[in-house]
């Protein structure tokens, strides 16, 4: 297994009290694997991701369980120094807003370079070299003339093929893209997310793909988390899910996707808001927003049920929701 | 760029012409020119006329405007009340009163970014909250409070420097005026660091520096201060020409032939080319420093294009 | 500083939004904003009506322990210099040169300065100039700075490009050296000379602060939509407009409350503000400065004064920021 995530618990002390963004998230991805994490703003799946990439921010943040277990070692573990080594080099990020997550005043050649000069000791001519290489390999064109340019000199869709150009640089076991293509265009995000996907199968890459656009998973995922409140509440295959989802909120997430061959029908949003996380209901997170929320529900809380060898619910009423 | 620096050249014309003329109309209509050119008495009618007629002070204000800058523009400055050409007075004392401020940019630098960047990294804690308070109370002090006290503290009571300076104002003898003449300006550089670094701080091009697994001294150095600095070397730069049009306290405190007491004399004695003089100097100090630091802005940014 | 500064700060605010983390603010806050909600741990918000900027700066301030310290040494200083004679039952210019330089003693707390008058009776005397002429002289200042800004930015333009013209020439001249030249002539012998100094050299500042800000509230759709139902120019400025874009004037003009109180002390000092016999801090300053040697608590006391007074008013203006400014939060 490239990557395990066991009982991993995230909190945030704020002004407003202590805020749990992950309570016990377990998943895995294996090597060339895809996994899609998907959730509301708020369910704590960039938060996981941070934690698993550490580079959240200590304080407000704390890491108060868990383990992260990359190639069998537990990064929680590790020194500083010998985690900064492991970032970048060994798993890499691609965050969502590429123009303000590449520095304004720096070229991208350097941004770009930096990778090689730091990690691997090059000369900056040498850097400089591999850059034009790396902008080549996701396509922008003349890159040797752009280069020299910086971040805000490019469109949307090719600041983000730097973002990917510089996570890909090491060539990383794994890759965790936060929401990659939410802050582009439409057309863009197709390109976006295919040239994502032929490099993650070319290098054979671990992806983990966190991202609230059911649209996107389907197309690119083999195996979808899904979040709320800190929890993954239910876990299965791509299609699986697609075909018949195990928990409620997965449902009403699948039913308010607008569908063409659907269309007439009304969309089921889901009621209500998320939950405060600095006071989160008692039992099942989700049952002041659930259908089919009953006593048991309130009181509760249902720990992630086997639903197959390869899919698991955190729901007490899984059987129903898969059947109905 | 070049089109840029013209265009703002062509600005700072009737700036310039009216912050002359401000002063030109200041000094000419609140006080009598005139009266302080027979010395201590009162001068008679007569001898007053003749003078008024031989400086062209009986033509109309304007008049007096335009011929006073025509000969500005060929380096005519005028006579000062001794009777020395104001151009000597100036090249005496614009060197000692920039010689200060020089000491005084310094003590923001050094001391005002060290401090900035130490509190800015470690919001919230003790040192933080430490050296905040204190920029508040040397931002709370007036400047002639805090040279008066440092020159009892450290000139009278424990004898570490000479209480004033002597005339040739060599360097070391600038070092505390310089530090008072920079105390305000360092409390500001010393907030206007740490908002800017605690800011950026939490930037996203910090946290994908962050990410690429860089060691911490270089994402300080390289991405954070890089872009945190670019406000405060502006702020500084700017910070020139008020340091130079303020020195006059700062060189009373102690003592300071600079352009400041030069101008404390012209005023006291009432001489227009004096204080004119002066005063348009600085002016003209303060918008050109004010062009360099928006220039020095669109090298330090990228993203700022001149057009 | 020219719009390149304004333009380039805006790009930053934008392009800086991505948010960090999201649990955020969103995730926490949301359910606490919700109509009948729990009150959440954000505290006692006033149920029913809804949280303006303002109830929510107040609440804020409440709670700031600087805007409480801050706002009960301005209380003490307005009580002070209204009714001096509280706690200091001397005249400040009953003077014994006998006593010259003494030190503390029985009755005079603070001693003596170089002229045999009681320090603590001049230094209590002392406030009701600062205070008279730092809120003179902001009411001043805030009332011209704020009436130009807002035309010149609210009608553009022509006007607007002549305000910028004139505060940038007022910027340019030295502020004291301004007042050397303007206040060395006058002969008048009360706080009025300054104040009117201070409010012609001081407006362009809040102008420009009002200018900037009315110009950010008229691009608003509420402001573009009373517009477009007919609303007249006053009554867009009046009602719409300046409730809305006050809030940034009012921390300026807080903070330079108190550099105005440091500048009328620093002019006095020079000798050009107020002169004997009033009674300033910058004058007991300045008078007590030869003697520094030999009675340097008619410094001390003054300067003390002098310096909690400014640090105060420029706290107060910091706590105000913090409550008004929703970005630093």
């Amino acid at each position: 297994m490239l990557l395990e995530v066991r009982d991993l618990h995230v909190e945030f002390r704020t002004r407003d009290g202590v805020a749990k963004a992950v309570n016990g998230v377990d998943y895995q991805v294996d090597a060339g694997e895809t996994l899609a994490v998907l959730g509301e703003s708020g369910s704590g799946k960039s938060v996981t991701a941070q934690a698993v990439m550490g580079i959240l921010d200590m304080p407000p943040g704390r890491i108060t369980g868990g383990e992260v277990l990359f190639r069998g070692r537990d990064l929680l573990t590790l020194k500083e120094d010998e985690r900064r080594r492991v970032r970048g080099a060994e798993m890499a990020m691609i965050f969502q807003d590429a123009l303000s997550s590449l520095n304004p005043v720096l070229s991208v050649g350097d941004q770009l370079g930096e990778m090689f000069v730091v990690h691997r000791g090059m000369s900056k001519k040498d850097a400089r070299a591999r850059a034009v290489e790396l902008m080549d390999r996701v396509r922008i064109p003349a890159a040797r003339e752009r280069v020299k340019q910086y971040p805000h000199q490019f469109s949307g869709g090719m600041r983000q093929r730097i973002m990917i150009a510089m996570a890909l640089a090491l060539e990383p076991a794994l890759i965790i893209a936060d929401e990659p293509t939410t802050a582009l265009d439409v057309t863009v995000q197709a390109q976006v997310m295919e040239l994502l996907a032929e490099l993650r199968r070319e290098y054979r890459m671990g992806l983990i793909l966190i991202t609230h656009d059911l649209g996107v998973v389907a197309d690119v995922a083999d195996r979808i988390a899904v979040m709320y409140a800190g929890r993954i509440v239910e876990s299965a295959p791509v299609h699986d899910l697609y075909k018949a989802p195990a928990h409620p909120y997965t449902r009403g997430l699948l039913d308010s996707v607008p569908r063409l061959d659907l269309k007439g029908r009304d969309l089921c949003a889901i009621k209500g808001l998320p939950p405060n996380l600095a006071n989160v209901p008692p039992g099942c997170a989700f049952h002041p927003r659930c259908p089919m929320a009953r006593d048991v529900c309130r009181t509760d809380v249902p720990p992630l049920y086997e639903v197959s060898e390869t899919r698991g619910s955190a729901c007490h009423f899984w059987r129903e929701c898969l059947h109905g | 760029m070049g089109r840029y620096v013209v265009r703002r050249l062509l600005q700072m014309i009737p700036v310039f012409a009216g912050a002359t003329l401000l002063i030109f109309l200041m000094v000419n209509v609140m006080g009598d020119p005139i009266a302080g050119l027979c010395g201590e008495r009162r001068c008679d009618p007569a001898t007053a006329a003749r003078l008024r007629a031989e400086f062209g002070l009986d033509k109309p204000v304007w008049q007096q405007y335009l011929t006073y800058m025509g000969n500005v523009f060929t380096g005519d400055f005028g006579t000062a009340f001794n009777g020395q050409e104001v151009t000597e007075l100036m090249s005496t004392a614009f060197p000692v009163t920039l010689r200060l401020t020089l000491i005084a940019i310094l003590f923001e630098v050094v001391i005002g970014i060290t401090l900035g960047v130490v509190t800015g990294l470690r919001r919230g804690r003790p040192v933080d909250t430490g050296v905040l308070l204190f920029t508040l109370v040397v931002i709370s002090v007036p400047t002639f409070v805090t040279g008066l006290l440092l020159q009892l503290l450290l000139g009278v009571k424990w004898g570490w420097i000479r209480p004033s300076v002597s005339s040739e104002a060599p360097l070391d003898e600038l070092l505390l005026p310089g530090l008072v003449l920079a105390s305000v300006s360092l409390a500001y550089v010393t907030r206007l660091t740490r908002t800017s670094i605690a800011e950026n701080r939490r930037s996203d091009y910090v946290r994908t520096a962050v990410a690429k697994g860089l060691p911490r001294r270089r994402v300080v150095t390289r991405h954070l201060l890089r872009n945190s600095l670019i406000p405060v070397v502006t702020f500084i730069g700017a910070d020139v020409g008020f340091l130079m049009g303020g020195a006059i306290v700062t060189e009373r405190i102690f003592n300071i032939h600079g352009v400041g007491y030069q101008l404390y004399q012209g005023i006291l004695r009432q001489n227009t080319q004096t204080v004119v003089g002066f005063v348009t100097v600085l002016v003209l100090v303060f918008l050109v420093a004010n062009l360099v630091v928006d220039l020095l802005y669109a090298v330090l940014d990228p993203r700022i294009r001149y057009v | 500083m020219s719009e390149q500064h304004y333009e380039s700060e805006r790009v930053v605010a934008v392009t800086g939004v991505g948010g960090t983390v999201d649990l955020g603010t969103d995730g926490t806050e949301t359910p606490a904003k919700a109509p009948g909600g729990p009150g959440g741990p954000g505290g006692p918000g006033p149920r029913g009506r809804p949280r303006s900027l303002w109830s929510d700066a107040w609440r804020d301030l409440r709670r700031n322990p600087v805007f409480i310290v801050s706002g009960l040494v301005i209380c003490f200083l307005v009580l002070i210099s209204l009714w001096p004679s509280a706690i200091a039952s001397g005249s400040p210019l009953e003077c014994d040169l006998a006593k010259a330089q003494e030190g503390s003693q029985a009755g005079h707390p603070f001693g003596f300065d170089g002229q045999g008058c009681d320090v603590y009776t001049r230094t209590v005397h002392g406030a009701r100039t600062s205070v008279a002429v730092g809120v003179c002289a902001t009411l001043g200042v805030a009332v011209l700075g704020s009436v130009l800004g807002a035309l010149a930015g609210y009608f553009g333009g022509v006007w607007d490009a002549v305000l910028s013209r004139v505060t940038d020439v007022f910027f340019a001249i030295p502020v004291v050296l301004g007042g050397l030249v303007l206040l060395s002539v006058i002969t008048s012998n009360t706080v009025w000379p300054v104040i009117g100094f201070i409010v012609l050299l001081g407006w362009p500042q809040i102008a420009r602060i009002a200018r900037g800000s009315v110009i950010t509230v008229k691009q608003n759709d509420y402001v573009q939509a009373a517009r477009a139902l007919g609303a007249s120019h006053t009554r867009l400025l009046l009602r719409h407009i300046a409730p809305n874009a006050v809030a940034p004037v009012i921390v300026v003009a807080t903070i330079a409350l108190g550099t105005y109180i440091a500048l009328e002390a620093t002019l006095s000092y020079l000798g050009v503000g107020l002169k004997p016999p009033s009674v300033s801090w910058g004058i007991d300053i300045s008078a007590a400065s030869p003697y520094i040697r030999n009675a340097p608590h008619a410094l001390l006391w003054p300067s003390g004064a002098l310096a909690i007074t400014v640090l105060a008013f420029i706290m107060l203006g910091d706590a105000v920021r913090d409550a008004l400014d929703p970005k630093l939060r």
